[in-house]
C-alpha cells in the first residue's frame, strides 16, 4: 500500500474541515425549504465531483452526468418498491447499476475522443430524457415501470436518518465519501495512468498504459457516483420528476463545474452552489431566476477564456500569494 | 461524388423504406402519407439546423451550441414585432437579422480568442453564450404560451391526394435549396475555395495568405442566417418557447453527425431520415411514447459506424 495515499494536503485537510463544519452546522441553519434546497445542493456536489474529475484528469467531456443520475434514481426507486431491503443496499446496488451503464456509454469512448466522444455523451443524455418522461420513475404502482396515477407510496429513508436534518447530515457525510474514493483513485496506480494520458496518449501507450481500460475505468467511477447521487436525491423527496433530468441540466452541470474549477473539490461545491443554492436565493430577493443563467453564461465564457482553473483555481492562487508561495 | 457516399445514402433511404414498410405497410396511404408529410417537415428544420452547424464546423472549427439560442432571440423577437402591429414581413427579416447579429458578434469578437484550443472547449464556449442569450430572452419574454403565425399556414396544397400547409412545404424546399446553394458557393466561388483550404488546414491557409478572420466571419454569418431561418421555422412548426427553440440544437446536432460534420447531402438526407423516422414510429404501438428518440439513436449509430475499425493511436488532431 502505498503511503502517500493517506498523505493530508493543505486543499485536502481544508475539505475535511469544510465537510465537518457543514455537518455540525449547516442543518441547525436553515428552514424546511432551505434544507431540501441544501440537501440536493450537497447531492449535486457529488454529482459534479464525477464530470469535473473525468474533464480534469482526462480531459474527457461527459454531457450526460444527470441522465446517469436518473439512471441511480430509476434504480433506487424501483428497488424501494420492489423489496424489503435497507436503503444503503438499495444505493449501492444503484451505485453499480449506474455504472454499468457508465461502461456502456464508454464504449464509444474506445475510439473516440475530444469533441465526438462529447456528442455521443450528449446523444445519450438526449435519448434518457426522452426515456424518462415517458416511462416516469416508479412511485409503488404495479409491473416492470411501477407508475401509478395519484399519490405515491411511501419511500423508506436510512433508519440513521429519518428527519431532513439527520438526511442533509448522511447526505454530506455520502458526498464527502464520494469525494475520498476520487482521490483515493487519483492517487494510486489508476491516477497515475489518468496523469500520463493527460499529458500525452501517445506517451501513455509507448509507457505501456492501456489507455482503453483506465478510461472506462474513469467513466465507471463517473457513473457510480452520479448513481448514488441520482439514489440520494430521490431518498430526499421520495419521488422522483422527469424535468429534473433533462439533456439541458446535463449540460449545466457540467458548463457550472468548469466555471467552478475541475480540478478542485471546491469547484464542485461553487458548481452546486451556482446550480441550486443561486436560483434559490434570486428567488427569494424577488430576482427573476433566468438571470441565473446569464451570471452561468459569463461565468463560463470568462472561465474558458482567462481562467482556466475556475473560480476555485483563482481562489487557490489567492491563498497561495497570501500565504507568500509562488501561486 | 464517390461510390463510399452513394452507400450513406443508400443506408438512410433503406432505413426509411424498411420502417415505412414495418410500420405502414397495410395502412392506405391517405392514413400514413400524412406521417411522411409532417415528418419530412420535421426532418427539414432538423436538417437545416444541422447545415448550419457543418458550415461553421468545417470552416471554423466550431461547433455552435448558441444557434438555437440565436434563432430563440431572434423568433421573439419577430413575436414582439408582430405584436407591436409591424408588417410581418419586416418582423421575419428582425428575426433573421438578429440571429444574425449574435451569432456574428461572437464569432468576430469572441471565437478568436478561442481559436487556438481543442475543439470540444470552443463548443462549450459557445454553451456559455447560449446560456447567456437564453437568460436574457427568458428575462425579456416571461413564459406566456404564444405563437408565431406565417400567412403559408393557411395555404394548403395538394399533393399526391394529401393536403400539406405551404409552411411545411416551405421549410422542405428550403432546406433542399440552401444545401445546392452551399455546395454551389463552396464549389464555384473564390470565398468557397478558401472556406475549404481553412476548413482543411488553419494555420497553413494562415501562410498562404488566406484572410483567415474574413473567411471565418462570413461562416458565422452564413450559420446566423441559418440560425435566424431555422429559428423562425421552429417557432412556427413546434412551439415559440425560447427553452424548447434553444434546444432544438440537439436534435440538429443528431442531423450535423448524420453527415459526420462534413458532408452537407448527408446532413440533408440524414436529417430527413431522423425526422420521417420518428413520425412513422407513431404507427407502432411499442415504439409510439419513444419517438423522439429517435434522431439520437441514429445519430449514436452512424458514429459508431463511421468509426469502426479505427481505434485510439498515437495523437493527432480529433
Amino acid at each position: 500500500m502505498d503511503r502517500s495515499l493517506f498523505r493530508l494536503t493543505p486543499s485536502g485537510s481544508t475539505g475535511l474541515i469544510f465537510a465537518a463544519l457543514c455537518f455540525a452546522f449547516l442543518p441547525m441553519l436553515a428552514g424546511s425549504y432551505w434544507l431540501s434546497v441544501l440537501t440536493s445542493a450537497v447531492i449535486f456536489a457529488m454529482a459534479t465531483s464525477g464530470v469535473a474529475f473525468m474533464y480534469a484528469r482526462l480531459g474527457m467531456v461527459s454531457l450526460t452526468q444527470v441522465g446517469l443520475m436518473g439512471i441511480g434514481g430509476w434504480v433506487m426507486l424501483r428497488l424501494n418498491y420492489l423489496f424489503d431491503w435497507p436503503f444503503e443496499v438499495n444505493m449501492v446496488l444503484a451505485a453499480l447499476a449506474t455504472m454499468i451503464c457508465g461502461w456502456i456509454l464508454a464504449l464509444p469512448a474506445l475510439r473516440m475522443r475530444g469533441l465526438y466522444l462529447a456528442l455521443v455523451t450528449l446523444m445519450a443524455a438526449g435519448g434518457l430524457e426522452i426515456l424518462f418522461a415517458t416511462y416516469q420513475f416508479p412511485n409503488g404502482g404495479e409491473g416492470f415501470w411501477g407508475v401509478k396515477i395519484g399519490s405515491s407510496d411511501p419511500f423508506r429513508r436510512p433508519w440513521l436518518a429519518q428527519t431532513p436534518e439527520a438526511y442533509l447530515r448522511y447526505c454530506i457525510v455520502i458526498a464527502t465519501l464520494g469525494f475520498l474514493f476520487i482521490e483515493g483513485h487519483r492517487r494510486l496506480f489508476p491516477g497515475r495512468a489518468w496523469a500520463l494520458i493527460r499529458r500525452s496518449e501517445a506517451a501513455a501507450m509507448a509507457a505501456g498504459v492501456n489507455v482503453t481500460l483506465y478510461k472506462t475505468w474513469a467513466f465507471g467511477i463517473a457513473g457510480a457516483i452520479a448513481g448514488a447521487s441520482g439514489a440520494l436525491l430521490a431518498g430526499s423527496l421520495g419521488l422522483l420528476d422527469d424535468g429534473t433530468f433533462r439533456a439541458s441540466e446535463s449540460i449545466m452541470l457540467f458548463a457550472l463545474a468548469i466555471v467552478g474549477g475541475a480540478r478542485f473539490w471546491l469547484g464542485a461545491v461553487i458548481a452546486a452552489v451556482l446550480f441550486r443554492i443561486l436560483p434559490g436565493l434570486l428567488n427569494t430577493w424577488g430576482v427573476d431566476t433566468d438571470l441565473a443563467l446569464v451570471i452561468f453564461g459569463a461565468g463560463l465564457l470568462h472561465a474558458l477564456i482567462t481562467a482556466p482553473n475556475g473560480i476555485a483555481g483563482q481562489i487557490h492562487d489567492l491563498v497561495a500569494r497570501l500565504r507568500g508561495g509562488k501561486p | 461524388m464517390t461510390r463510399g457516399s452513394w452507400v450513406n445514402w443508400g443506408v438512410y433511404a433503406a432505413l426509411m423504406a424498411g420502417i415505412w414498410l414495418a410500420l405502414a405497410g397495410g395502412m392506405p396511404f391517405k392514413v400514413t402519407g400524412m406521417f411522411l408529410a409532417s415528418g419530412l417537415a420535421i426532418g427539414s428544420l432538423y436538417a437545416l439546423g444541422g447545415i448550419g452547424m457543418v458550415v461553421l464546423y468545417r470552416a471554423s472549427g466550431v461547433l455552435n451550441f448558441s444557434a438555437g439560442a440565436a434563432g430563440a432571440a431572434g423568433a421573439m423577437t419577430a413575436w414582439q414585432l408582430v405584436q407591436w402591429g409591424l408588417w410581418p414581413p419586416l418582423a421575419w427579416v428582425g428575426c433573421i437579422a438578429v440571429a444574425l447579429a449574435l451569432t456574428l458578434a461572437y464569432g468576430r469578437y469572441l471565437a478568436p480568442l478561442l481559436a487556438w484550443r481543442e475543439t470540444v472547449v470552443k463548443a462549450v464556449a459557445t454553451l456559455g453564450f447560449a446560456l447567456i442569450i437564453l437568460g436574457l430572452v427568458s428575462f425579456i419574454w416571461i413564459d406566456d404560451p404564444r405563437s408565431l403565425e406565417l400567412p403559408t399556414d393557411q395555404i394548403g396544397i395538394v399533393l399526391f391526394g394529401l393536403r400539406v400547409t405551404a409552411t411545411r412545404l416551405m421549410a422542405f424546399a428550403a432546406a433542399i435549396a440552401i444545401v445546392i446553394g452551399i455546395w454551389a458557393f463552396l464549389g464555384r466561388t473564390e470565398i468557397g475555395l478558401q472556406m475549404r483550404a481553412v476548413a482543411n488546414a488553419r494555420d497553413l491557409s494562415a501562410l498562404l495568405g488566406i484572410p483567415i478572420r474574413r473567411v471565418e466571419t462570413i461562416a458565422w454569418g452564413i450559420s446566423g442566417l441559418l440560425a435566424g431561418f431555422t429559428g423562425l421555422m421552429f417557432a412556427n412548426l413546434i412551439r415559440l418557447e425560447p427553452v424548447v427553440i434553444t434546444f432544438m440544437v440537439i436534435p440538429s446536432i443528431a442531423a450535423a453527425l448524420a453527415g459526420r460534420l462534413n458532408s452537407l447531402s448527408l446532413v440533408l438526407v440524414g436529417g430527413l431520415s431522423m425526422g420521417v423516422i420518428e413520425s412513422l414510429l407513431t404507427l407502432s404501438p411499442v415504439l409510439k411514447g419513444v419517438r423522439p428518440i429517435a434522431p439520437f439513436v441514429i445519430a449514436a449509430l452512424v458514429l459508431l459506424w463511421s468509426q469502426r475499425g479505427t481505434r485510439l493511436t498515437f495523437g493527432g488532431r480529433d
